[in-house]
Formats: C-alpha cells, sequence, structure tokens
C-alpha cells in the first residue's frame, strides 16, 4: 500500500501550495520596504501608540518614506492618532488594499481602517468561536493587513503592537528581516516590572531590541518648561543596563501630546523644539544608528 | 491531509462539489478514486472546520474569490465597511438575486467556491439563468447542501 510520501500532493486542495503563495505575496509586499521595526511594551498604557505615531511623524519630518502597521487589531488607535476620518471610502483593486494616508502623508494600515463607524467594535462572524480560533483568526488578520495593503515603497514600517508580548512571535514569523523591536516604559515600577518580562522574551526569542524608550519620563510645564516628576519608580536607564540593551530616550510627557493626538495632528510636527519634541528626535536618531545603512 | 483508496492503491481526488451545511459549521468534503469511482466523505467538526477557514486556504484548490485581497478578514468580520465585503469577485455569467448573493456569502469562504460550484452546475443542468433563493433551497434539498 502506497504510503504518505508516494502520493503527490493532496488530492486537489493544494493546500502547501496555497500556503507557499500567501508566503510569495507577503515577501512581495515586504521586499520594498526598506526597515522594519516594531514599537512594543508588555505594559499597556505607556503611550506606545502616540510614541509610534510621533516616531512616524519624526522619520517623515526628515524626508523618509513612512508606513505604520496597527497590529493592535482589538484596540487600534493609528487612524484616530493620524487624523484619519473612518468616512473614507476603501480603495481596493486586485492587487490589494490602499492604506489611509494620515498626516505628513505617514501610510495607515488599521482595523479601524476597515471598519463602518468609529465605535465599531473588531468581532468576528464566528460569535461562538473559541478563544484558540479567535487567536488564529488574529494570526491569518495580521498576515492580510501586511500582504494585503498596497505599501509601494516605503523606508520604515513601523509596527503599533498590542499590549503584552504574546504578539511579537507572530510578527517575528511574519517579518523575519524585522530590524528589532523598541520598548516603551514608563517609570513607575510596575510597568518596568512587566517590560522586563517582555525583554526577557525577545532576548530569548532572539528578537533583537533596538533599545528602551522611557516615556513619561516627567512633566514639561508648557507655559515655564518647568520640570516635574510624574511618577516615582525607579531609574529606568537601571533597567536597560541590567537587561543589556540600549538605552535610547527619556521622553518628557507634554499635555500637549495629548491635544494634539485628540484632534488628529501630530505633537512632534508642530513642537519638535519642544523639550519633548527634541527628546522624540534624540530617540529617532538613536534607532537610526542602530539600524546599518541608514 | 490524503487519502488513499486501498483496493487500487490510487490517490482520492477532492471533489468540487461539496457539501456544506449553513448553520452546524460541520462540513463534508467528497473524495473520489480516479480508479474505480469509489467515493467518501471526511466530515469535520466545527473546531475542525474553523481552524480550517481562519488559515486562509481553500478546500478544492484557491479559487478567484479567495484570491481577492484580504479575503479572510473581510469576509469574517462581523461588521466591516461595504467595499471590502463587495470586494470578493464575483464569477459565472449567471445571475445571482440579491438574496441568493446574501446566502452564498454566508458559507465560510474556504468551501465557497465549492458551494458555488454545486449551485451553479445545478442550474446550468437545469437550464436556469437566475439564481435565487428558492433555487438554492432545491440545491441543499437535492444534494445536501
Amino acid at each position: 500500500m502506497k504510503t504518505y510520501e508516494d502520493l503527490a500532493g493532496d488530492g486537489g486542495s493544494n493546500i502547501v501550495d496555497q500556503v507557499v503563495s500567501q508566503r510569495e505575496k507577503l515577501r512581495g509586499r515586504l521586499d520594498k520596504i526598506k526597515h522594519k521595526i516594531s514599537i512594543m511594551s508588555g505594559k499597556g498604557g505607556v503611550g506606545k501608540s502616540s510614541m509610534t505615531a510621533n516616531i512616524a511623524g519624526c522619520l517623515a519630518d526628515r524626508g523618509f518614506k513612512v508606513g505604520i502597521l496597527d497590529a493592535d487589531l482589538n484596540g487600534p488607535s493609528m487612524c484616530q492618532l493620524l487624523g484619519i476620518d473612518n468616512k473614507e471610502k476603501l480603495n481596493i483593486d486586485k492587487e490589494g488594499v490602499d492604506p489611509s494616508i494620515g498626516a505628513l502623508d505617514i501610510k495607515v494600515m488599521s482595523m479601524d481602517s476597515l471598519l463602518p463607524s468609529p465605535d465599531s467594535p473588531v468581532m468576528w462572524t464566528d460569535d461562538g468561536a473559541s478563544a484558540v480560533w479567535v487567536s488564529t483568526m488574529e494570526c491569518t488578520a495580521l498576515r492580510e493587513l501586511l500582504a494585503d495593503t498596497n505599501w509601494g515603497e516605503l523606508d520604515y514600517l513601523l509596527i503599533d503592537m498590542p499590549p503584552g508580548s504574546d504578539r511579537i512571535d507572530n510578527i517575528r514569523d511574519l517579518i523575519p528581516e524585522l530590524e528589532g523591536v523598541v520598548e516603551v516604559t514608563i517609570p513607575s515600577a510596575l510597568s518596568q516590572h512587566i517590560v522586563s518580562k517582555s525583554i526577557t522574551k525577545n532576548n530569548n526569542l532572539g528578537v533583537k531590541i533596538i533599545g528602551l524608550i522611557e516615556n513619561m519620563a516627567s512633566y514639561i510645564c508648557p507655559h515655564c518648561d518647568e520640570e516635574g516628576a510624574l511618577f516615582e519608580g525607579d531609574d529606568v536607564k537601571e533597567l536597560s543596563e541590567k537587561k543589556e540593551i540600549p538605552f535610547i530616550g527619556r521622553i518628557p510627557f507634554d499635555p500637549r501630546i495629548s491635544k494634539k493626538s485628540q484632534s488628529g495632528k501630530l505633537f512632534f510636527n508642530d513642537f519638535k523644539d519642544s523639550i519633548t519634541g527634541k527628546a522624540i528626535s534624540q530617540a529617532v536618531d538613536n534607532i537610526l544608528k542602530s539600524i546599518p545603512n541608514t | 491531509m490524503k487519502f488513499l483508496c486501498i483496493p487500487c492503491d490510487e490517490q482520492m481526488q477532492t471533489q468540487t462539489d461539496g457539501i456544506m451545511p449553513a448553520e452546524s459549521k460541520n462540513i463534508s468534503l467528497k473524495f473520489k478514486c480516479p480508479k474505480c469511482d469509489h467515493s467518501i466523505a471526511m466530515l469535520t467538526n466545527k473546531f475542525e472546520t474553523e481552524f480550517v477557514s481562519k488559515i486562509g486556504v481553500e478546500m478544492g484548490g484557491k479559487s478567484e474569490v479567495g484570491s481577492g485581497p484580504m479575503s479572510v478578514v473581510g469576509t469574517q468580520l462581523a461588521e466591516g465597511k461595504e467595499e471590502l465585503k463587495n470586494a470578493a469577485p464575483t464569477e459565472s455569467d449567471l445571475e445571482w438575486t440579491d438574496e441568493a448573493k446574501a446566502r452564498i456569502q454566508k458559507v465560510p469562504f474556504f468551501v465557497r467556491n465549492m458551494a458555488k460550484k454545486t449551485v451553479i452546475n445545478y442550474a446550468l443542468e437545469k437550464g436556469i439563468t437566475t439564481i435565487d433563493a428558492k433555487l438554492m433551497d432545491e440545491v441543499r434539498e437535492k444534494v445536501g447542501m
């Protein structure tokens, strides 16, 4: 009797070929993008998405072509942060879906771009699906958002990760050439505790860590530029030293960041000469220094 | 997964007229031996069906429908923009009523191609040029789709 290996193909479905074809499509898309960087944090609420948007703004301000993949499927925020109107029609052709265009011509693909209204949640048709299958669905969704978006030629694609460190396995699998991840924390002991786990996981997985950013490091008064503490906590530099990863930025909190974010404008581009704007620019310098050929 | 006809020692071929009960999410995929024509059905439960549907592959081979951009997200999102939902290309020269289109869209995309072919073949056999909900009920009744 014939064995599995004796039978060519799988009888007509060609599942392996279909998976290979998916990979080739993804590869064709990613090959046009020079550098891919993930922005992540084990902890939610540390200003990661706002940081991603402003790093993208800084890169675009320097003349780079920038895109953002909003990998936070269930809590997408990039359209809001970059002033993209939910009413914009999707342009879809055989090649793919055109990304939304945000402030400074930054290209964005986000679940928010695909939903019919700003308050629509991401829900799948299988409302009785188990968590395992929802997770599988999300992996597929992420692949499609990457592979089926008409990104065109980009210098940088920033991937805004969801809170937690579980999705990095997925991204590493989809983008093996990932330049690395930027970890974001706030000074609080709790945030550092959780982010340290994320750093350890990336180290164990062999994912390069470009560096650690301390966000909301202090409070800057927009009127007098006086700086004060916002959180109590251990020195974030110590965490980077302990984990042997570069410390690439200490970003003070400027309340105008949240105001600008809510109005769909980027803080960096209006206030790049502010203390916080300069700190973001310095962090971007450090990110670029860590990437060969930039 | 491969299927072997033991008496003939031949690989069984996937049949494109798959059977898809719309509500239970259990599917039956038919395989036939090219030598003796013996047919078997592979029956999957809801969980196995869900798994295949979410990895973005299609049973019976890739179709034009499944090749469209964001075909999984577009069909699996409970609420998505109209442009996304309508992006999947339609096929065949037959006319589909809106209700029939809506019903075929409810079939998971990875077996939708098979389900479509079953309906189309049935319509062509009968010389019918418009596919409506009544015809789809008839197909389900006759072939178990």
